[in-house]
């Protein structure tokens, strides 16, 4: 027994004040090791953890994290204010950048003070990029802006971009161990724009010489944020990489989606400056239709879909086909030209047949302007109305959502009443009415709803009518249905699987608080980790050489998500080096296998052994071990398993195999070899997982059992390697 | 906290080791973890004394490992008492008033509680995996028999820190409680059989309430009037538990499945860490860490019997006190026997207006003056002997305090625990030998297939005294026999160091066991005589 204990002087009143209870402190050290004040400790006699309150900063992240609820905190969270720039107030229609960024080097300090560079961040979870966030903060602290950037390219090629239109109470800052405790997170949002803004982007890195993915020639097929992040990774790679756009200017949503005052003109064309500069073979206004992929293919080594979801969706009203009703894509295009040219502008006013403002002569909106009417509430409506609203037209936005489950960030939301748009929530479009076939007015019906993951619901009856004299449908957006043969199973949903969730997030405490304040009680946690699935989804291909990104695998999501899926497709294609030539031999071979006594696994080492000679990165995994990640970085899959049943009649490979094999995504054109292994008899134990493979669409080359004596089993399994060798690989 | 000091200076700026990068491989997110590396320094001492062997590790064999991974184990186990328990509800209440006919006290009375106490001394918690009270709690709480569910029924509360504190005084306190309402109905005597059932439905609603207000077993860790018991006897057992297979693996697991809750398991319903765990005393044998355990760390094991008692380097206050109150309470029962405490009992009585035996005054001041006196005389023991040089930190909550009277009190209590467990059992005894065969007469009459007051089965007596009286002796110098060497080997390890002089120490403390035991001993005569 020692003679040392918690010492419980108390700490003064502006402390917190940690707890361990020691009756059921496991010292399992799960608060030990992630507490970023290094404010506990263990008692190696007890073998409890042991705090210092004193050194304690309140984060609470000890109490997300303990297994077993033994640790309290009590107190106010030690930590300075959070900075917020001073808007020098712009006039509500000015068409520069209106969100400040920290002006000096002295609020950047201020605020990356705050960041406890947490040994297991929170943040990180929450970007949909992981940028490594405590540690640019860092470099930012040292002054070293080159070192952030370096740090930042990583994981991004657009921190220019994404730290001004991302929404951070929904990721990272949501996310943030202060945002979690309940308080105010680190402006992470801004930080990333401080370096971005003081420290030019740097270009897409050189190649290095004979890499061998120098040989790829890859399609990339659409220029917005997941196109830039396959063509930046290709391109730095040292493929060559062509990237077919339809519009006839690059960057998609970023290029004609975003108004000028969110993401100034300099910053959205920063992207395709450098990628065309570093060789990028850019060919903008071809339209790629999915009858072409076949064509692309014969001429590329590989095809990255990322076209986007760009078909807006209509609500099926009566009038929607009136004059003055139009859509989104087509206002902000508009829109975003008019505001920046005069004679845009008279076109403008010619296409939509509204009386908008001479820009610069109004300061006070005119009562008598015509009136926008934004079907939509979300980001882009926002944008659309704000639009509007610098254009000299009043604006109202309707949304059937409540309030409190809007998707725009909610700064945006303050930002555009504060310029005098009007924003009715809970209700949805009836009727447009009109008269010589251009529209007039529209008639509202009002909705109820009261929780998140439920559809409002419309109030029969209670109607409203509004003044329309353009309507503008910001409603979202759906994928091309013609890519859907292309891309089987697209959209993906992006939801947490359900069941027990990755244990890695829990421990990390993202999801002990479901709604922090900060992020207006969105489920930060749960966000993320479903976004690990579109993540996912672009690292395997969707045919032999074709992977997606981007909105086209999940429907309309962000910009960061999309750039991130680029990339990660784009690294599986430079990790598979398919090429149009020949069929590559497999140099990256992947034995998973379940097994209970033993046999399955010595099974999988001696095929293991079998095909290291061929040179081919042969592992053998437990299937437990397997993820998603580790088969996108696979050629050829070797599946094991053993038969389950002690009873002759009721024979079935083992229960978990079967679960993992429900669980596959695609595995388009991956080759695969399937064993066994069998006490008594394997029955159709094989074809059980063969005909689950193959709904994968997997290529099968070979399936044997082996059994029952352990001989048996050496011998099958290792003529079972010589036959795959002699399948798979070419001489 | 100034803006200027960045308390990220404390953080993953000043590791003086390499930070642990393991995870990076396996996580989804190739993020940047930094985790600082887990406290290892000391662990060896630590935990070496009562690791059990690894070859003693019931798992190795393939057909206990299968049995164990399966879900519908515990379902299996807890299913009999399930139905054995809502028939004694059910008979208790609708069946005859005749106890020794009825079946749900008989079974409880003659039967079940002795079997419940070999279980005990030979496993451990063995009870807690097919308790009935629980094991229905617990179906609700997660809303099925055996799958393994994510959605818990019920507010899944923490057990406030201010009453979980205090560890297994809180269950002694129920056992206290219900001791004296069964003493006080005469439930066990046995009285009227619906008692019985009331009592039953006592507990089990007990359960199910605190099942659905708090998580995991709080219920069974803080409230279980027979955990306390069950616990600290148990120790003696001779499973060991679910333990870590592999200390380092469980050190550098990121996930702890094993107490999260894995693919295949729940979270240990009992806040046990086989990681860390050091004696079988929270360990409800469940298997639930069994199956969540990815990397297949965990066995099932075997030790010598009195391990848990001898070896954990942790002592708790909390078990301590429990057990010198459990002695209080088994010599309790023994005294209430003599002349002289029905004589105190009565003038209480008459005194306070409470309308019989037992009187609380009474009952409980006699529990607290044993368990004082058996302190007291460690006090004595540390004052006649500790080292006056060595230093003890006072301060902390109740279970953290260190005094040099805990540093003789924690161990010298652990060391009687064989003593006080042979005294329960030997009071028992009686009951079981005289009654048992009612249990198979009983279940005649329930089932109508005969079987009265006259029945031959009703009447037969396994033994009778003095027989008993020599098995009860018996008992209780095997008891003493294994409390003495428990204490010499436990003071050999944790008194001699805090002492002055080693010998003396040991005779000591051994004296106090010897006391405990030869007392028992002879109340058993004298009860017999007084009878
Ligand atoms: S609240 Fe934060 S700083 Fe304090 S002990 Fe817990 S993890 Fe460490
Ligand atoms: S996480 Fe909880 S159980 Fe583990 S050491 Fe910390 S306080 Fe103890
Ligand atoms: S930004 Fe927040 S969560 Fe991230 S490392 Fe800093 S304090 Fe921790
Ligand atoms: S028992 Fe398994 S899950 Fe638990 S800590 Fe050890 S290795 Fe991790
Ligand atoms: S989960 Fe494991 S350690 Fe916890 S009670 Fe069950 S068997 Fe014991």
């Amino acid at each position: 027994m020692t003679m040392t204990t918690t010492d419980l002087v108390p700490a003064p009143a502006d402390q917190p004040q940690v707890t361990v209870l020691t009756d059921r402190c496991a010292g399992c050290q799960e608060c030990v090791i992630r507490c970023p004040a290094g404010a506990l400790s263990m008692d190696s006699a007890r073998w409890v953890a042991v705090a210092d309150s004193d050194l304690c900063v309140g984060c609470r992240q000890c109490v997300r994290t303990c297994p077993f609820s033994a640790i309290t905190v009590e107190g106010p969270m030690a930590v300075a204010e959070r900075t917020e720039p001073v808007a020098t107030e712009p006039p509500a229609r000015s068409t520069s950048e209106i969100r400040p960024g920290f002006a000096s080097w002295d609020e950047a300090l201020t605020e990356a003070n705050r960041c406890l560079s947490c040994p297991d961040p929170t943040c990180v979870r929450g970007c949909p990029a992981h940028n490594d966030i405590p540690s640019f903060i860092k470099a930012i602290r040292e002054g070293d802006l080159g070192k952030a950037h370096e740090v930042l390219r990583n994981t991004t090629v657009m921190p220019d971009v994404c730290s001004r239109v991302c929404d951070q109470s929904a990721q990272c800052e949501g996310s943030c161990t202060w945002s979690l405790a309940g308080g105010m997170p680190v402006s992470i949002g801004k930080l990333e724009r401080f370096v971005a803004d003081n420290a030019p982007v740097p270009p897409p890195a050189a190649a290095v010489p004979d890499d061998p993915a120098g040989e790829l020639s890859v399609a990339v097929v659409g220029s917005g944020p997941a196109g830039i992040g396959a063509a930046w990774r290709l391109i730095e790679a040292g493929a060559s990489v062509t990237v077919y756009e339809r519009d006839e200017t690059p960057g998609g949503l970023i290029d004609w989606g975003i108004p000028d005052f969110t993401l100034p003109k300099s910053v959205a064309h920063r992207p395709w400056d450098q990628l065309t500069a570093a060789g990028v073979d850019l060919r903008c206004g071809v339209d790629v239709t999915p009858g072409d992929v076949d064509h692309l293919l014969s001429t590329h080594d590989a095809v990255i879909l990322a076209n986007g979801a760009p078909v807006p969706i209509r609500p099926p009203v009566p009038g929607a086909d009136l004059d003055g009703v139009t859509d989104a894509t087509s206002f902000l295009k508009d829109g975003k030209a008019a505001l920046r040219d005069a004679g845009a502008l008279d076109l403008f006013r010619a296409a939509y047949g509204l009386s908008v403002a001479d820009l610069g002569a109004i300061e006070q909106l005119d009562p008598a302007a015509p009136q926008v009417l934004v079907l939509g509430a979300g980001n882009t409506a926002m944008d659309v109305a704000r639009t509007a609203r610098r254009l000299g037209l009043r604006a109202v936005c309707v949304d059937w959502v409540a309030e409190q489950f809007a998707i725009a960030r909610p700064d945006e939301l303050a930002e555009a009443r504060h310029e005098g748009i009007e924003v009715r929530f809970l209700r949805t479009l009836a009727r447009l009415d009109g008269s010589d076939g251009r529209v007039q007015r529209a008639t509202l019906t009002l909705t109820r709803q009261d929780r998140g993951d439920k559809r409002p619901e419309p109030l029969s009856g209670q109607t409203e009518t509004v003044q329309a004299d353009l309507v503008v449908m910001a409603m979202g957006y759906r994928n091309d249905a013609a890519f859907a043969p292309v891309l089987p199973g697209t959209p993906r949903r992006r939801e947490a699987p359900s069941g027990t969730p990755d244990r890695r997030w829990l421990a990390s405490g993202i999801l002990a608080n479901p709604g922090p304040e900060f992020a207006h009680h969105k489920p930060v946690g749960k966000l993320a980790m479903g976004r690990e699935v579109g993540l996912r989804a672009a690292m395997l291909p969707y045919q032999d050489r074709v992977w997606a990104a981007g909105d086209s695998v999940v429907g309309p999501s962000t910009v960061v998500e999309a750039m991130t899926q680029g990339k990660l497709a784009a690294a599986a294609v430079i990790g598979a080096r398919p090429s149009r030539a020949r069929r590559a031999n497999p140099t990256r071979v992947l034995i998973a296998y379940e097994s209970r006594s033993g046999r399955t696994a010595e099974a999988a080492q001696i095929i293991a052994r079998g095909l290291r000679p061929t040179g081919a990165v042969v592992r053998a995994v437990p299937l437990g071990q397997v993820d998603i990640s580790d088969l996108s970085e696979t050629d050829l899959l070797v599946l094991g398993t053993w038969v389950e049943g002690m009873v002759v009649t009721k024979v079935a490979p083992a229960k978990a195999t079967q679960k993992w094999l429900a669980s596959l995504p695609r595995l388009a054109g991956l080759r695969t070899a399937v064993f066994c292994t069998y006490g008594v008899s394997p029955k159709g134990a094989l074809d059980t997982v063969r005909s689950q493979l193959a709904e994968r669409g997997v290529e099968i080359l070979t399936q044997d059992a082996f059994g029952p004596r352990k001989w048996d089993i050496e011998v099958g399994a290792a003529k079972f390697g010589a036959r795959l060798i002699e399948l798979a690989w070419t001489r | 906290m100034p803006a200027s000091i960045s308390p990220a200076q404390a953080g993953r700026d000043q590791t003086d080791t390499p930070p642990v990068a393991t995870l990076q491989a396996h996580d989804p997110v190739p993020i940047t973890l930094q985790l600082r590396p887990p406290h290892r320094s000391g662990i060896e001492e630590r935990f070496a004394p009562s690791d059990p062997q690894r070859t003693w590790d019931l798992t190795r064999n393939p057909r206990i490992a299968r049995l164990l991974k399966d879900r519908r184990l515990q379902f299996m186990l807890i299913l009999p008492n399930q139905i054995i328990f809502w028939t004694v509800i059910l008979v208790g209440l609708v069946g005859t008033a005749i106890p020794g006919l009825n079946f749900g006290t008989a079974i409880t009375w003659y039967v079940w509680f002795c079997l419940v106490f070999v279980l005990m001394v030979v496993v451990g918690r063995a009870w807690c995996v097919m308790c009935p009270f629980g094991g229905f709690g617990e179906w609700i709480q997660r809303r099925t028999f055996w799958r393994r569910t994510q959605k818990a029924l019920g507010l899944g509360l923490k057990f406030p820190e201010p009453l979980a504190r205090f560890g297994f005084l809180l269950p002694v306190g129920t056992f206290l409680l219900l001791t004296w309402i069964e003493e006080f109905f005469n439930i066990a005597g046995p009285g009227t059989p619906s008692d019985t059932s009331w009592m039953v439905v006592g507990i089990v609603s007990s359960a199910l309430l605190f099942f659905l207000v708090f998580e995991r077993r709080t219920f069974c860790r803080y409230l279980c009037p027979l955990t306390s018991l069950i616990g600290s006897v148990g120790s003696m057992g001779s499973v060991a538990g679910f333990r870590t297979k592999d200390r380092d693996v469980c050190l550098s697991c990121q996930t702890k499945d094993c107490m999260r809750g894995g693919e295949e398991g729940f979270g240990c319903p009992w806040y046990t860490w086989p990681g860390s765990a050091d004696s079988n005393l929270y360990c409800g044998l469940c298997t639930e860490c069994y199956k969540s355990c990815p990397s297949d760390n965990i066995g099932l094991y075997l030790q010598k019997p009195l391990t848990s008692v001898v070896q954990p380097t942790r002592r708790r206050a909390d078990v301590a006190w429990a057990i010198a109150l459990l002695w209080g309470l088994v010599l309790y029962q023994q005294l209430n026997a003599l002349g002289w405490y029905a004589t105190m009992d009565n003038w209480l009585n008459t005194h306070m207006a409470f309308p019989h035996y037992p009187n609380p005054v009474a009952y409980l001041g006699m529990i607290f003056a044993i368990a004082g006196i058996t302190a007291g005389l460690a006090w004595l023991v540390s004052r006649a002997f500790g080292r006056k040089n060595l230093t003890f930190v006072s301060s902390g909550r109740f279970l953290d305090k260190q005094s040099q009277f805990r540093a003789f009190f924690l161990p010298i209590a652990y060391g009687m625990i064989p003593v006080v467990g042979a005294d329960y059992f030997a009071r028992q005894l009686p009951k079981f030998f005289q009654h048992a065969p009612r249990v198979a007469t009983a279940v005649q009459h329930m089932v109508g297939a005969g079987g009265t007051t006259a029945s031959t089965l009703y009447k037969v007596r396994l033994l009778s005294d003095p027989r008993i009286i020599g098995v009860q002796v018996g008992v209780i110098a095997a008891g003493t026999l294994a409390a003495l060497w428990s204490t010499w080997k436990i003071s050999k390890r944790e008194l001699v160091p805090v002492s002055r002089g080693s010998v003396a120490v040991r005779a000591a403390a051994m004296t106090i066991v010897l006391a405990a035991g030869v007392l028992a001993a002879v109340l058993y005569v004298m009860m017999n005589a007084a009878d």
